[in-house]
């Protein structure tokens, strides 16, 4: 699916609560604003002096910062400019909302790039309107960029998911992809056809998100493409040897060596029904034998590509009986959001997946009835299944 | 500051001070770290005890600081790994690539 249509449609629909930090020496004003701010849909963080909201910000990066200029310590002032020097902080919004209002503070404060300078006599929601003017302004122009570099993508053909899937005799393969905050991700996939016979199943994981990652992505894939291409004329269709030969690119060049990635390389010979695959630093594939009913993992043992130079790969070959089912995940669809809070646990992924498969309809069930856009919403990350039945 | 550090015997030991290691703070993780290890520490004990979650992200940066030390004739070793986040190195295979301690104690007689 071209990302313009995957884009547009869910973009406006997007609930998300903006994240506002507040920072004031006085108890009773973050009460008060932050209150009003929850009553309006955001998500308020409170700071009592300069450093607690560092604190904070260590932890997560809010949307806008709204601070006073007058605490014990450091003042406000003093904050934003050093807020100013920190290349991950320096972008946030900062607004100042201060009972400091002589025009050479305002003068000072809004030359630090604030983006106003408010009295604190303001009416409440007046303050809460400038937040919201000016976050959909920002919003809307955020919108329009990855619009233009959507089609910037799609104008030079790059995609980081296949377009379609070849169709192989006895195998129905399908996949499902998901992108994060509708940012194109880290995760790719592709199925190649090689001589009429071999098809290769790719799915990798960038580690990073949004643009770097899928940016990176495009420079794996064409790797990838190339190493199979190139074992598979020299007569190797071992998916060790290919992903041997990968790695050993990637290891060597300083451009992506420094950017980590799994890969999953599964291939399928109809001919003689039978599947191979290598893992690099991936997540285990999930088979579901429908003789014994079970779903069961199939763990490789390679490292992240371009971690080592000889990546301890090994190489799986086994045949699918009719009705049995592979599925192929990256990490982004095993977080999960607990009490304790987050963390990663593909057990219970396992426990929940279970139920869909041995069924006919399996894939269709997992993509329709909401599981998967389910595990999407929770995640933070881009989200990849790549799924193959065996017909009877 | 994510890296609280101190120096005992060989080896400086940085303690994150995160609950959440994700994207948001990856980035700037990873350049203390290499800046740590640039300053000439040959071998790092990076404690996660303070750590509930880790994202890909953050593991990647763990990782490129990795590949920086080993370049360096160093090496860094991981300790203080909770439950969720030791089953994660495992699932990753990052456990075959760092070395991984239950405490600093453990990791300095390793070392």
């Amino acid at each position: 699916m071209p990302y313009s249509e995957k884009l547009t449609p869910e973009l406006t629909n997007m609930p998300k609560r903006p994240k506002i930090l507040l920072v004031d020496d006085s108890p009773l004003i973050l009460m008060v604003i932050g209150q009003a701010l929850e009553k309006e849909g955001f998500i308020s963080r409170k700071a009592g002096n300069v450093e607690e909201a560092m604190k904070a910000l260590e932890n997560e990066i809010p949307d806008l910062i709204l601070s006073d200029y007058q605490m014990p310590g450091t003042d406000g002032f003093a904050f934003r400019q050093h807020l100013m020097t920190v290349p991950e902080y320096k972008n946030i919004p900062f607004m100042f909302l201060t009972s400091v209002t002589d025009h050479a503070h305002m003068i000072a404060g809004i030359s630090l790039d604030a983006i106003d300078y408010i009295d604190k006599d303001t009416p409440i929601v007046v303050i809460i309107s400038k937040i919201n003017n000016f976050l959909n302004s920002i919003r809307e122009r955020h919108e329009h960029t990855i619009r233009e570099l959507s089609s910037a993508a799609i104008a030079l053909n790059l995609y980081s998911v296949p377009q379609e899937i070849p169709r192989i005799n006895g195998f129905e393969i399908d996949f499902w992809h998901k992108s994060f905050e509708n940012y194109p991700g880290g995760d790719f996939i592709d199925v190649l056809t090689i001589n009429n016979r071999y098809t290769f199943i790719i799915l990798g994981d960038v580690m990073g998100k949004k643009w770097g990652a899928w940016f990176f992505s495009f420079g794996y894939l064409s790797y990838i493409r190339a190493a199979v291409r190139i074992c598979v004329s020299e007569g190797d269709v071992s998916t060790k040897s290919i992903m041997q030969k990968i790695n050993s690119v990637i290891y060597h060049d300083p451009v992506v060596s420094d950017v980590l990635s799994t890969l999953s390389l599964v291939r399928i010979d109809p001919e003689n029904e039978t599947l191979s695959y290598t893992g690099a630093g991936d997540l285990p594939l999930l088979y579901f034998s429908s003789r014994e009913n079970k779903l069961n993992r199939i763990n490789s043992s390679g490292l992240l590509l371009g971690i080592s130079k000889e990546g301890g790969f090994d190489e799986h070959l086994f045949t699918m009986q009719p009705g049995d089912q592979l599925i192929m995940i990256t990490d982004g669809l095993i977080d999960k959001e607990t009490p304790a809070g987050k963390k990663t646990d593909l057990n219970s992924f396992i426990d929940e997946i279970e139920k869909y498969l041995g069924k006919t309809n399996s894939f269709a069930t997992l993509k329709y009835d909401g599981f998967l856009n389910e595990k999407a919403r929770e995640q933070i990350d881009d989200c990849s299944l790549i799924f193959i039945q065996k017909n009877s | 500051m994510i890296l609280r550090t101190h120096l005992l015997n060989n080896a400086l030991i940085a303690d994150i001070q995160l609950k959440e290691a994700n994207l948001a703070n990856a980035e700037q993780f990873k350049s203390e770290l290499m800046s740590l290890i640039n300053k000439g520490n040959k071998y790092v004990i990076v404690n996660f005890e303070q750590v509930i979650y880790v994202d890909s992200s953050f593991l990647g940066a763990l990782v490129s600081a990795l590949k920086l030390a080993m370049n360096n004739g160093g090496d860094i070793a991981v300790v203080g790994l909770n439950n969720d986040i030791r089953s994660l190195f495992q699932l990753v295979r990052l456990d075959k690539v760092f070395r991984i301690y239950t405490n600093t104690q453990e990791a300095l007689t390793g070392a």
